[in-house]
């Protein structure tokens, strides 16, 4: 296993990621989504880390971990308010600010 | 040898669960699928030396986030079963724009030269908890401490964000008017 | 400064100090008669000045002048403003001074009946008229000239146009500032000429023939505009429209005769173009014959007077085309004063019986004598009467003229006496004498202020003729009396003249008028040279104007508005890229994303 390989995986479970994305119509499948996408970045930091030396590649991966963590919270309760206001949770609902 | 057979199964499983949780019409399958692309994943970390992080991974991404996802379907879904109905809008165009990103992607880690240089037998010296732990305390303090005020502020975000407004309207009127600003009105 | 200069200063600052705080204290200028005051003031020392400017200039000595640098193009004077004081400038002053003075007495009376606020306006006009007028006798260069000369046309055009609620009135003070300003390009032109070719706005330079006629040529249009000569004389009828002391200062004795000032004074450059000088004779004959015919016809008193001052303007034109200088200077001074002086007494006249028409009036000599006593004295100046001094100017200009172009132009002179003569004599018959008519039963004199004016101007009217040798000396030339074969026969032509009205209009106005004024009258009422100007103007200057405005709103506007529209085309057409849907931006950034990864990898 080389470097360009974990790359390349990473770089395949970003555009599954981005498929998902793209297509799906509700909210929370979106966010999984963005979770994929994520996780695909995170790899690229430990492939990094593993092959570079040093802490950083881990420690990034870390924070990028928390900061995930953080907004898949704030996305869920937006979720939950766009539940509230439109009784359902198709992404293209929110469409008070369209003319 | 095994490395390499290990790495490939791993990749395979994360790539295969990846698909489906992208495809699969039914919402709950979805998220447990992303639970299993995500083991898989941290698999992939302990094999890159990565043993805390896989076991955070774990933790926090499949304890955590894939349990929230799996608590907001049932909390949105719950009159009307947990199908998720035809999602197919821009599904050519959406496999267009993933694949010519990959390509774009690919083209780009080709062309980095070096990339592979050192062969395994030379890989660097691999970190350790107590490096992550020292880096953390270390030289990527500051990070460190922004990124905890960035969770707390996500805690208290949501909380506000997603609160039931008809049920405190005398209580907190100091919360009341402090949040009134940030209020989206529904 | 010499106390010549310091003469000059006063009676340019004087006015304009009187006018300046009547137009910064309203107040003053509303209540009517402190205006009047102040501005009468300024006046009375710009006479007291230009009178001891003149006998100091009598004492001899070559010109003064005090200048600063004024306009400067790329850090290098171009001119100066400033003051001069030679003979020229000394006599003009006087004469100027003089008559604005006589007129704002007379004012004083003669607008009476105005509200304060309107009798105030008037006053503080004049005061800016006289101010104008001598900043450009002083005027050490010509653009300093120009500059009083435009400044002439916007306060008279005030002037003029002083009873503006009246649309005729309004009307008239338009049409004479577009043809003064019309005819002024040719000053314009003439200076940029001058200034290209010599460097300066001095008129001592000495000029190619070419140069010399085409900058005299071009000044020369400015003065036929100016000084109402032929073809651009219309305006002078119409601005009678003003009060009748206005047209007593602007058109006897000021404004119109500043055409004249520039030829004189500009006199070496004319001394230079033979073409130029021949054109003004010719023209200026021409044009004192065809005023004097119209003058026969008029019924309007004041109009009378404003073809007769188109007419002896056209006699001093001549004099100037024929060479002498000196010729038409003095005609102008003593026309100054007796033409004045018959606005003066004519604007009695029409206070007393409330109308311009001279058939209206009838009897007057006997209900206002001195009214009579003094328009009589200045119809006998104008008609040539040796002993007054219109006749020794007469004579001058006369005498320069004769021999020249075959004598044609002397010719026309001289039949113009006669007509002279036979127009002044029927006013005065028929307005003086005779049955007074209804409305001039009750006529009776003016008070003080409306007396004293015509008393001091008959009087210079009378004994102007003496002064010819001092006048003449004053600008080099000797002058010698002579009562041989021409002034005896202009002198007889204007007592001809004048027995011709006796046989004609002795007993009153006539039902029916003799053929040859019938003609005249038919050919007047035709309005030929203002229907002419009115067909170029609507055919000519109207379409050039309509197709200038085309191009600027459809063309110029037109690519301005445009873009515009354009732009907020453009926007429209956009706008729909913004969906409001979230998957859609979505894709846009992925689609970016992409981009810009390409774009790292190919670069």
């Amino acid at each position: 296993m080389m470097l360009s390989h974990c790359l390349l995986l990473a770089s395949a479970l970003f555009a599954v990621g981005v498929y998902g994305l793209l297509t799906r119509r509700q909210a929370v499948a979106v966010l999984l989504s963005i979770e994929l996408m994520a996780n695909a970045a995170n790899l690229c930091f430990i492939a990094f880390g593993h092959f570079r030396g040093g802490a950083t590649g881990q420690t990034f991966a870390l924070f990028s971990l928390a900061i995930t963590v953080a907004e898949v919270a704030i996305g869920l309760a937006l979720v939950i308010l766009l539940y509230r206001s439109h009784g359902d949770t198709k992404v293209d609902l929110a469409r008070e600010l369209r003319q | 040898m095994t490395e390499t057979i290990a790495f490939g199964i791993g990749s395979f499983v994360a790539l295969l669960s990846a698909v489906y949780v992208v495809r699969t019409a039914n919402l709950v399958h979805a998220a447990l699928w992303l639970g299993v692309t995500l083991l898989a994943t941290a698999g992939l970390y302990a094999m890159l030396g990565a043993s805390f992080l896989a076991g955070i991974q774990v933790l926090l991404y499949v304890g955590g986030v894939m349990t929230l996802m799996l608590f907001a379907v049932m909390i949105t879904r719950r009159h009307e079963g947990l199908v998720v109905p035809a999602d197919s809008t821009g599904r050519t165009r959406a496999a267009i724009a993933s694949v010519v990103l990959f390509g774009v992607l690919a083209a780009a880690i080709g062309a980095t030269p070096g990339l592979d240089a050192p062969a395994a037998a030379e890989l660097p010296a691999q970190a350790t908890t107590a490096d992550i732990g020292r880096a953390l305390v270390g030289q990527h303090v500051l990070a460190f401490e922004v990124v905890s005020f960035l969770l707390l502020a996500a805690v208290i975000g949501a909380i506000v964000i997603a609160r039931r407004r008809d049920q405190e309207p005398a209580a907190a009127p100091v919360a009341a008017r402090a949040t009134s600003a940030s209020e989206v009105t529904p | 400064m010499t106390p010549a200069l310091t003469y000059a200063a006063v009676s340019v600052g004087a006015p304009i100090l009187a006018a300046v705080v009547l137009a910064i204290v309203p107040g003053l200028r509303r209540r009517g008669a402190p205006a009047a005051f102040l501005c009468i003031l300024g006046s009375v020392a710009a006479f007291g000045a230009a009178v001891l400017m003149l006998l100091d200039r009598l004492g001899g000595g070559a010109a003064e002048v005090a200048s600063i640098p004024w306009l400067k193009s790329g850090g290098l004077p171009i001119a100066d403003i400033g003051l001069r004081a030679d003979g020229v400038s000394a006599s003009m002053l006087a004469v100027v001074t003089l008559v604005a003075l006589s007129v704002q007495v007379f004012s004083l009376g003669y607008m009476k009946s105005e509200e304060p606020p309107a009798f105030g306006r008037y006053f503080t006009y004049h005061a800016l008229f006289l101010f104008s007028m001598n900043v450009l006798v002083v005027a050490p260069n010509l653009l300093q000239l120009f500059a009083g000369w435009e400044l002439v046309g916007v306060t008279s055009y005030l002037l003029i146009g002083f009873y503006f609620k009246k649309p005729s009135a309004a009307r008239a003070a338009v049409k004479a500032f577009w043809v003064t300003k019309f005819a002024d390009m040719g000053l314009l032109f003439g200076l940029l000429v001058l200034y290209v070719a010599t460097g300066s706005f001095g008129w001592n330079a000495h000029l190619t023939p070419g140069i010399a006629t085409a900058v005299t040529l071009l000044f020369f249009f400015a003065v036929v505009g100016k000084s109402a000569q032929f073809p651009l004389h219309v305006w002078l009828p119409d601005a009678m429209e003003g009060p009748t002391p206005v047209s007593a200062l602007l058109h006897a004795a000021t404004m119109v005769a500043a055409g004249v000032y520039l030829v004189v004074r500009a006199n070496p450059l004319f001394e230079q173009s033979e073409t130029t000088r021949t054109v003004m004779l010719v023209l200026g004959a021409g044009t004192a014959l065809f005023a004097a015919l119209l003058a026969l016809v008029q019924t309007d008193i004041k109009k009378v007077l404003a073809y007769s001052t188109c007419s002896q303007l056209g006699y001093m034109v001549a004099a100037l085309g024929a060479g002498s200088m000196v010729g038409g200077f003095f005609h102008l001074t003593t026309h100054a004063f007796f033409k004045a002086l018959l606005f003066l007494a004519a604007g009695s006249a029409i206070h007393a019986v409330h109308s311009n028409e001279i058939g209206d009036m009838g009897g007057l000599a006997k209900k206002m004598p001195l009214t009579g006593g003094a328009f009589i004295i200045g119809a006998l100046a104008l008609a040539g009467v040796p002993g007054l001094s219109g006749f020794f100017s007469k004579d001058l200009v006369l005498e320069s003229v004769e021999g020249k172009l075959g004598s044609v132009p002397y010719a026309a002179l001289l039949a113009t006496a006669f007509l002279t003569a036979f127009y002044m004599g029927r006013v005065v018959f028929v307005a003086f004498y005779g049955k007074p008519s209804a409305k001039a039963a009750h006529a009776h004199e003016g008070d003080w202020s409306m007396r004293a004016p015509l008393v001091v101007l008959a009087a210079l009217t009378v004994v102007g003729g003496a002064f010819t040798g001092t006048f003449t000396k004053l600008h080099g030339e000797e002058w010698h009396v002579h009562f041989g074969g021409g002034p005896a026969i202009a002198a007889s032509l204007g007592l001809f003249g004048i027995g011709a009205a006796f046989v004609v209009y002795g007993r009153g106005p006539r039902a029916e008028a003799p053929a040859v004024i019938a003609f005249v009258d038919g050919v007047a009422r035709t309005r030929i040279v203002n229907r002419l100007y009115e067909g170029l103007f609507h055919n000519v200057a109207l379409v050039v104007a309509d197709s200038l405005a085309w191009v600027d709103r459809y063309i110029v506007d037109g690519l301005i508005n445009g873009l515009g529209y354009g732009v907020l085309e453009a926007g429209r057409r956009a706008r729909p890229i913004q969906t409001g849907l979230a998957p859609d931006y979505v894709l846009a950034v992925i689609v970016g994303a992409i981009g810009v990864g390409l774009w790292a990898v190919w670069s």
